[in-house]
């Protein structure tokens, strides 16, 4: 029954697929942020509040949801690997968590940018802040406990162990400005019923959001077949794979 | 582009940090993401290398002697 989930799984099969889609992902990516910038930085209107200022909106909330999604795909990654004991899961953990902590920085550097005016403070230790600066914590947490181990599948494991852990974080992130009082703003876009964002405000951040992820996904492609390949190296189909 | 555009409405020196860093983050990982796969080939191919000249090596002692060379 699980047979195509294994052969899915497979190291030859998955270096393949990441081949084939890292140039799509990183072409569709590129067109993505550039109609994003074009749009968020000329053609949207000023806030009526922030004014020009609020145009970070188009790096710090697309760099934001890209910290969640990829440390919820780093450990649905962990998970597979321990459950179904699937090499792969750990080199798709692996290769995602340099992406996704340096996407956590980036939305942490823009955050606090966008704090000072708007707040007076570049860093307040307000509940959405602290709980980003642990998702941080954490992204480095894993990569570190990954390399600190001279057996590499032990080194794995416990990574995979701390990403899963590490998940409760994720809903607090998110719902940290519902449940205790916050200076960030709420949710405008994530949000049941319509989103409160005007539509010319709205579309260069969905495409920027897009374009990140599908960066992202080019990206992690790239990184995987590295990954592969440093796991796999004495595997036959290795040599055909990189005369290729 | 005017000037207005530059100025950001006086938040410029908030504002175009923000894009420059985003660039630098976007700019290091396919860097960095380039390099690792490159790297990880490298020593692909390396291994490879060895492991040939190995069972070639092996194939050279494998060669019995002539009757003239014992002699």
């Amino acid at each position: 029954m699980w047979t195509w989930f294994y052969k899915l799984a497979s190291p030859p099969y998955v270096y393949g697929t990441a081949a084939a889609l890292a140039p799509w992902f990183l072409g569709l990516a590129a067109i993505a942020i550039g109609y994003g910038l074009v749009d968020g930085l000329v053609f949207a209107p000023p806030d009526y509040q922030q004014g020009d200022a609020f145009r970070i909106i188009y790096v710090h909330v697309p760099s934001a949801w890209l910290s969640l999604f990829a440390y919820v795909g780093m450990a649905v990654a962990a998970a597979i690997a321990l459950i179904w004991r699937i090499k792969m899961g750990h080199a798709v953990a692996a290769a995602s968590a340099p992406v996704g902590a340096s996407f956590t920085l980036l939305a942490l550097v823009t955050g606090s940018l966008w704090g000072r005016p708007m707040w007076g403070t570049f860093w307040a230790w307000d509940p959405r802040l602290t709980s980003e600066l642990i998702l941080l914590f954490l992204y480095v947490g894993v990569m570190s406990l990954r390399s600190a181990f001279e057996d590499p599948a032990r080194g794995d494991r416990a990574a995979a162990l701390l990403a899963l852990v590490g998940l409760v974080n994720v809903p607090i992130i998110h719902f940290s400005v519902v449940w205790w009082n916050s200076l960030h703003q709420g949710a405008t876009v994530a949000r049941f019923g319509k989103p409160t964002m005007a539509p010319s405000m709205l579309w260069p951040l969905l495409s920027m959001a897009l374009g990140f992820m599908l960066f992202y996904g080019a990206v992690l492609c790239m990184r995987l077949q590295g990954e592969i390949l440093n796991r796999e190296r004495q595997a036959r189909w290795v040599a055909e794979a990189i005369k290729s | 582009m005017s000037a207005g555009f530059w100025s950001m409405g006086g938040y410029a020196r908030y504002v175009w940090p923000c894009f420059a860093f985003a660039g630098m983050i976007l700019g290091w990982n396919l860097w960095s993401a380039r390099r690792y796969r490159v790297a990880a080939q490298l020593r692909a191919r390396r291994a490879l290398e060895a492991a040939d000249a190995d069972r070639a090596a092996a194939t050279v002692v494998a060669i019995p002697r002539t009757a003239g060379e014992r002699a």
